[in-house]
């Protein structure tokens, strides 16, 4: 059956699935996790705060993002932000912010969400006796959490952290609903162009098998040298 | 050094100090003891506002600890404390345990922290062990670091919670011994603690506590020799009948 198969076409477009595809997907996944991390954290510490305030907003935050379809949230904030910026900035129109910013807006503060609740039971993994300990030498509440509870936290969350990447790794797909090319939608326009639906759909689902597989493999011996003797 | 005066702590409802008042004299030792439950580990980490309290005032060298206007973090830099579960940070070498806190809280320079680091791991007989692994040593060892750690600040007092109570019984003494120097040498100690043998050698004074009130703040000698109150008798009895 696999005779009618053009299998050339992807030899073909290899060029441009991976230098324009798969580079946008790679790029998207790398800065949304960073970013994600980093908001994810300041949010696990809001959280936590005994500041009633803070854990409220955090909190209504977390749950608000966690029980909506990523696809809503990115065309809310595609379709939502120039206004927001034209009501922030007083300008005469809605300020233009593209494709691409979007989906870095949007894959970040979604992601967020995912990575506080991951850092929150980490921070909440340290026993207490170590903030103790911190504060006992008189560390600040920053010292206290940068120097000792977020370091180890992060070590025993990364096997979690970066399982939930490979799955944003997965979920950049969606940014073919406002148009924008990544390794799947480059995919998808050849496979349409050409009529090599088959051919192409397999291809792409090989390849994030292999990417996501590897991933998680190189996660789990990552695992046995990071983990921390107690 | 310590004045503790008429504090009172809950958590709810509960009540878990009742009105406690003593104080350590500076180059004094002095033992808190009384069964589990009693407040003592409460009471000891109210002296540097790790537990805070609802009631009474804590100073120590004259700054109040329960004031809101009081630098806390300033405060604890100067008092020591060395935890049941010694609670060295894990993911940093002895010699960095001994370190982080000269340099990020007293601004000390890489190469002064070490000399001081070295000279308390000599001190505490573990000088080789710089490189190594808190999760790499023996209770006992962790034990001895802890104690360096809070030396490395060159505190003013040193508050020990219950330090050897989750040791091995092989271990103790070596942790014990650090602490009968650390008393030899002046350091104003609080030391909450069953070791009553260590009690006996160098202690100035014996707390008893039960049920969050002090029972009985006497003298050493007096403390052993004829406690006033039955509950203190009765403990002594207990731990000391074998």
């Amino acid at each position: 059956m696999f005779s009618d198969f053009d299998w050339d076409v992807i030899l073909r477009s290899l060029p441009y699935l991976f230098f324009d595809g798969m580079r946008f997907t790679l790029m998207l996944t790398a800065l949304a996790t960073a970013g994600g991390i980093v908001i994810g954290t300041l949010l696990a510490l809001m959280r936590l705060s005994s500041f009633a305030p803070f854990s409220i907003v955090a909190g209504g935050y977390v749950n608000l993002m966690r029980s909506m379809p990523l696809v809503l949230v990115i065309f809310w904030i595609y379709f939502l932000v120039p206004y927001i910026g034209q009501w922030v900035t007083g300008a005469s129109r809605p300020i233009q912010v593209g494709a691409l910013v979007t989906c870095l807006v949007t894959f970040t503060i979604f992601e967020a969400a995912y990575f506080c609740e991951i850092m929150r039971a980490g921070i909440q993994s340290i026993p207490r006796g170590q903030t103790e300990a911190a504060k006992a030498i008189g560390m600040t509440y920053w010292q206290t959490m940068g120097d000792v509870i977020l370091p180890q936290a992060f070590r025993n969350m990364i096997p979690v952290l970066l399982t939930q990447t490979i799955v944003l790794f997965q979920d950049t797909s969606l940014v073919y609903v406002i148009s924008v090319t990544d390794f799947l939608g480059a995919a998808s326009k050849i496979a349409q162009r050409d009529g090599r639906l088959v051919e192409m759909y397999l291809f792409a689902a090989v390849v994030y098998f292999i990417v996501s597989l590897g991933a998680s493999i190189m996660v789990r011996r990552l695992q046995r040298r990071v983990a921390i003797v107690r | 050094m310590i004045e503790i005066d008429n504090v009172s702590k809950w958590y709810l409802d509960f009540q878990v100090l009742k009105g406690c008042s003593t104080n350590v004299a500076k180059g004094e030792v002095v033992i808190v003891c009384g069964p589990s439950g009693s407040g003592k580990s409460t009471l000891i980490k109210c002296v540097n506002g790790l537990e805070p309290f609802q009631k009474g005032n804590i100073t120590v060298d004259g700054i109040s600890v329960g004031d809101v206007k009081t630098n806390l973090p300033k405060l604890r830099a100067r008092v020591g404390m060395v935890f049941q579960h010694f609670e060295l940070f894990p993911h940093m070498s002895v010699l960095q345990n001994l370190t982080i806190g000269q340099i990020k809280v007293l601004g000390r320079d890489e190469e002064e922290s070490r000399v001081r680091a070295f000279k308390l791991l000599d001190r505490v007989g573990l000088h080789e062990f710089a490189d190594k692994f808190p999760g790499n040593l023996s209770g006992g060892q962790q034990q001895r670091v802890a104690i360096a750690r809070a030396l490395a600040m060159d505190p003013i007092a040193m508050l020990f919670d219950e330090p050897t109570s989750a040791l091995d019984p092989e271990m103790i003494n070596e942790v014990l011994d650090v602490m009968v120097a650390l008393a030899k040498d002046g350091m104003t100690m609080m030391v909450v603690t069953h070791e009553m043998g260590f009690a006996r050698s160098v202690a100035n004074r014996v707390i008893f506590m039960d049920r969050g009130e002090i029972v009985e703040d006497a003298k050493k000698d007096d403390f052993f020799g004829k406690p006033r109150s039955e509950r203190a008798q009765l403990f002594l009895s207990k731990i000391l009948h074998h």
